[in-house]
């Protein structure tokens, strides 16, 4: 069932290089990576060794905590690495698939094992609030919520990207209703309306003690799937766009797909008119897998994050800006009306009379330094939860676990706060304060 | 423009070694010439263009109407006074020069101490220098009267900074309003030389006796109906502390300040709000003859003209660091600074002007006012969690 709400909070970012509405089948790529970090509070155990033959949905990391989670190969083929970085972290298994089991016809059915389960290879998908770990089996959710809409800057058509499918997304849902009662909601208004922390806020907040589970609609649909033929194969139609993107578009993927190829297409092939992005690219480009306001930067050769259905190329802006506070700024983008672009912002109506135009360009510069709050009254303005914002960081920076549980914690996730970060004229590191702060709390709650 | 050799200058005199020491200094004027080319690190990639430089600086653009209106009113107000100058020929260069002469010296003495206190708490703490006062050390010349020795003033700026805002740690931390404490130190330490009615209007820089001119204010401490007219009072050509005459001049800067959204227009609003309504009330008191003041019979928005009330509630009652940050509590502290400061001017003659102490008072009060706000929220998750 389907349902609908409305936000009035929130801002959209002008940003450029959304993707055209055509699909490119790129199911074709050849390496694929389980990347364990993506995953809040998973504790990787290796199952497989640098050479091993693996087939789709064969476990390749197991929790150390909960063995029944695993994360499986998104395809069938051999282990071609096993990367760790700092400590020796795990940070990705890489595989190579074989070509023509990729296309994934010929992997058999198993009706058998198509009972959703822990043990299910899609079980994964399955994430939990409060925290964002994967589904604890032996937790009650409250209810399970899948957003209908994603909000983020450029991100997919949830909708366009799902077309053809909807008989898997169905059986999903129906898979999901074995658990707990499964809400499909379609969010109205600007971003984050679409981000499940809005959905379950407006809807049904998580109380201490309380916790719902959550799922992507494409996981939905990939859980149908696998539900309906027994066939694990982790599709994503994912968004590739941004301001330094020469052709956005869409993509048909598998979760974990190396970005070589794309990245190499969107940002050398000169055979794609430049539509996104006019102007000379002085910067090197910065590629984020996921949204441009929490998304993880990854390398030219880096791999699709696991929950993530869009990439975004955006310019490094790693230069100085002359008396930068000074200036009219009508190509800067403020949330407030303090440059010469906001101030024309209501005047919209007038704007091809105007003989200089607002245009927006955007890179990953700061825009400023690091300074202690001292304006109020902004986040309450991009922040549709009942939730004070501004002392919810602040019991958060100086560890307060008491009052943050007070104060909400539990109903938020560091994405929630991206715009607040973005509009922040101080230019805290919100997402990271809520996500140490989140962390701790993950500790306590399991330890 | 190409700022590339700028660029390298500050590059190559970045102090290193035994020098590193002057660090914050460095960033100051090196952040002042070019916002930095930082990228993001974590979290959201993309970053707004906002940043605390530009919000101050708004607020300084806002001063500025009443700033220049208040120079040009020094010199009316003295020239009009010594009679070298009728009504109706005021040529605007002469007034403005003259009152620009009188200014410079408190604004420099202002600046000069209060940045190099902060400077150089900044140098000892290793912290980058907050732009905070670059609005507060503009704030404190406009609000005083013309006649303020620059050593009280310079001592007040001290004071305000340090015991106002350091010893809280900066910017951002303090509880008071920088500025209006250091109006509260000259108005306490030295009244004298900051009421009556003979520190108003600037005598000639040599020698010449002090002159005599009431503000309307003082006429109703007096028990005088005030002699300006409203008119008066809406332009600002009164006798008053330096900046804050001109209801226009201020409505100006309240303009760009709520066009720009750097001040709260709840906390603006609720002000007024307030103390209409408390002037409303002693109207009332007028009518069924309540034995007070002269100031009962004082129509209601003549408030909103005297004193300090328009400047207060522009430009002090605004700053968000001692405002209440919810909000609801927003508005109620707007609304009781408002009715507070009438009730002081009405019913406390010993302080012809209430708006200071009730900006401060209620400074103090804020953190009360957003803990009962938040309050209210816990409670409603507990009940939530209960059900």
């Amino acid at each position: 069932m389907t349902e609908t709400i409305k936000i009035k909070k929130g801002l959209d970012i002008p940003l450029d290089g959304a993707a055209e509405r055509h699909i490119v089948d790129a199911r074709t790529i050849e390496r694929y990576a389980v990347k364990p970090p993506d995953v809040v509070g998973f504790m990787p155990r290796l199952l497989v060794a640098e050479g091993d033959t693996v087939t789709a949905g064969q476990p390749l990391v197991a929790d150390k905590h909960d063995p029944r989670l695993t994360l499986p190969s998104p395809v069938s083929g051999t282990v071609e690495a096993i990367v760790r970085g700092e400590k020796r972290k795990l940070m990705e298994v890489v595989v190579v698939g074989e070509r023509l089991k990729v296309k994934g016809e010929t992997t058999q059915v198993s009706p058998l094992t198509s009972h959703l389960s822990p043990q299910s290879p899609v079980w994964w998908m399955l994430k939990e609030r409060p925290f964002g770990t994967i589904a604890n089996p032996d937790h009650q959710p409250k209810g399970i919520y899948i957003s209908l809409r994603d909000t983020n800057p450029l991100a997919p058509d949830l909708e366009f990207a799902l077309q053809g499918r909807e008989h898997e997304f169905e059986a999903g849902v129906k898979a999901l209703e074995a658990f707990a009662p499964v809400h499909c909601v379609r969010a109205e208004g600007p971003h984050p309306a679409g981000n499940i922390g809005t959905i379950v806020a407006a809807l049904d907040p998580i109380n201490k003690g309380e916790c719902v589970w959550t799922v992507n609609a494409q996981d939905v649909a990939n859980i149908g799937r696998w539900c309906l033929t027994g066939e694990y194969r982790p599709e994503r139609v994912v968004a590739v766009g941004g301001p330094a993107a020469k052709a956005p578009h869409y993509y048909r993927l598998l979760c974990g797909a190396c970005l070589q190829r794309i990245c190499d297409t969107q940002l050398i092939d000169t055979s794609y008119p430049s539509l996104a992005s006019p102007t000379i690219l002085t910067s090197p480009i910065r590629i984020i897998s996921g949204s441009v306001l929490s998304g993880t930067q990854i390398t030219a050769n880096g791999f699709l994050g696991m929950y993530d259905q869009q990439v975004c190329l955006i310019e490094e802006g790693d230069q100085y800006d002359f008396m930068g506070w000074l200036m009219p700024g009508l190509k800067k983008y403020s949330f407030s009306y303090t440059f010469l672009s906001g101030m024309l912002r209501p005047f919209k109506a007038l704007e091809p009379m105007m003989p200089i135009k607002p245009t927006y360009s955007f890179n990953t510069n700061v825009h400023g330094s690091v300074r202690p709050f001292l304006f109020t009254g902004s986040f309450e303005r991009v922040f549709p939860f009942d939730i004070y914002p501004l002392q919810l960081i602040k019991a958060c920076i100086v560890g307060d676990v008491e009052l943050q549980e007070k104060l909400g914690i539990y109903e938020v996730e560091p994405e929630d706060f991206a715009l607040c970060e973005f509009i922040d004229p101080s230019k805290t590191e919100i997402q990271t304060i809520i996500r140490e702060a989140l962390e701790v709390l993950r500790k306590e709650a399991t330890a | 423009m190409n700022m590339k050799w700028l660029e390298d200058w500050f590059e190559k005199i970045e102090p290193k070694g035994k020098w590193s020491w002057l660090g914050s200094t460095y960033e100051a004027f090196h952040t002042f010439a070019f916002t930095p080319k930082t990228v993001t690190k974590s979290g959201s990639h993309i970053r707004d263009a906002v940043d605390m430089k530009r919000s101050i600086i708004i607020v300084v653009i806002a001063l500025m109407p009443a700033l220049l209106f208040g120079m040009w009113n020094i010199g009316y107000q003295h020239y009009m006074s010594v009679g070298t100058l009728s009504t109706f020929s005021f040529p605007l260069f002469t007034c403005f020069w003259f009152g620009f002469l009188r200014m410079l010296p408190l604004i420099v003495v202002s600046y000069a101490v209060g940045l190099f206190i902060e400077f150089a708490f900044a140098q000892v703490r290793h912290h980058e220098v907050n732009e905070g006062f670059l609005a507060t050390g503009l704030l404190i010349p406009m609000i005083v009267p013309v006649t303020t020795p620059l050593w009280q003033l310079a001592l007040a700026v001290a004071f305000a900074v340090i015991i106002g805002k350091e010893v809280f740690g900066g910017s951002g931390m303090n509880f008071l309003n920088p500025a209006l404490v250091a109006r509260a130190v000259l108005f306490f330490a030295y009244p004298t030389h900051m009421s009556g009615d003979k520190v108003w209007i600037a005598a000639d820089l040599w020698g010449s006796d002090a002159i005599a001119g009431a503000t309307p204010m003082g006429d109703l401490a007096a028990g005088m109906r005030p002699s300006a007219s409203a008119l008066d009072m809406l332009i600002g050509t009164i006798p008053g502390s330096t900046c804050e005459t001109s209801f226009i001049a201020i409505a100006l800067g309240a303009i760009l300040l709520l066009m720009t959204g750097i001040a709260s227009w709840r906390i603006m609003l609720s002000v007024f709000l307030g103390g209409g309504a408390m002037g409303l009330l002693f109207n009332l008191l007028y009518t069924i003859n309540f034995p007070l003041s002269t100031y009962l019979e004082l129509t209601f928005y003549y408030h909103f003209l005297m004193g300090g009330f328009a400047f207060g509630a522009v430009f002090m009652a605004t700053d968000p660091v001692t405002a209440a940050q919810t909000n609801t509590g927003k508005w109620i502290y707007g609304l009781l600074i408002g009715a507070f400061a009438v009730l002081l001017r009405v019913c406390n003659p010993a302080y012809p002007e209430g708006m200071m102490l009730s900006i401060l008072f209620m400074n103090c009060m804020a953190p009360l006012i957003d803990h009962c706000v938040v309050a209210r929220n816990i409670k409603m998750r507990e009940r939530r969690a209960v059900k």
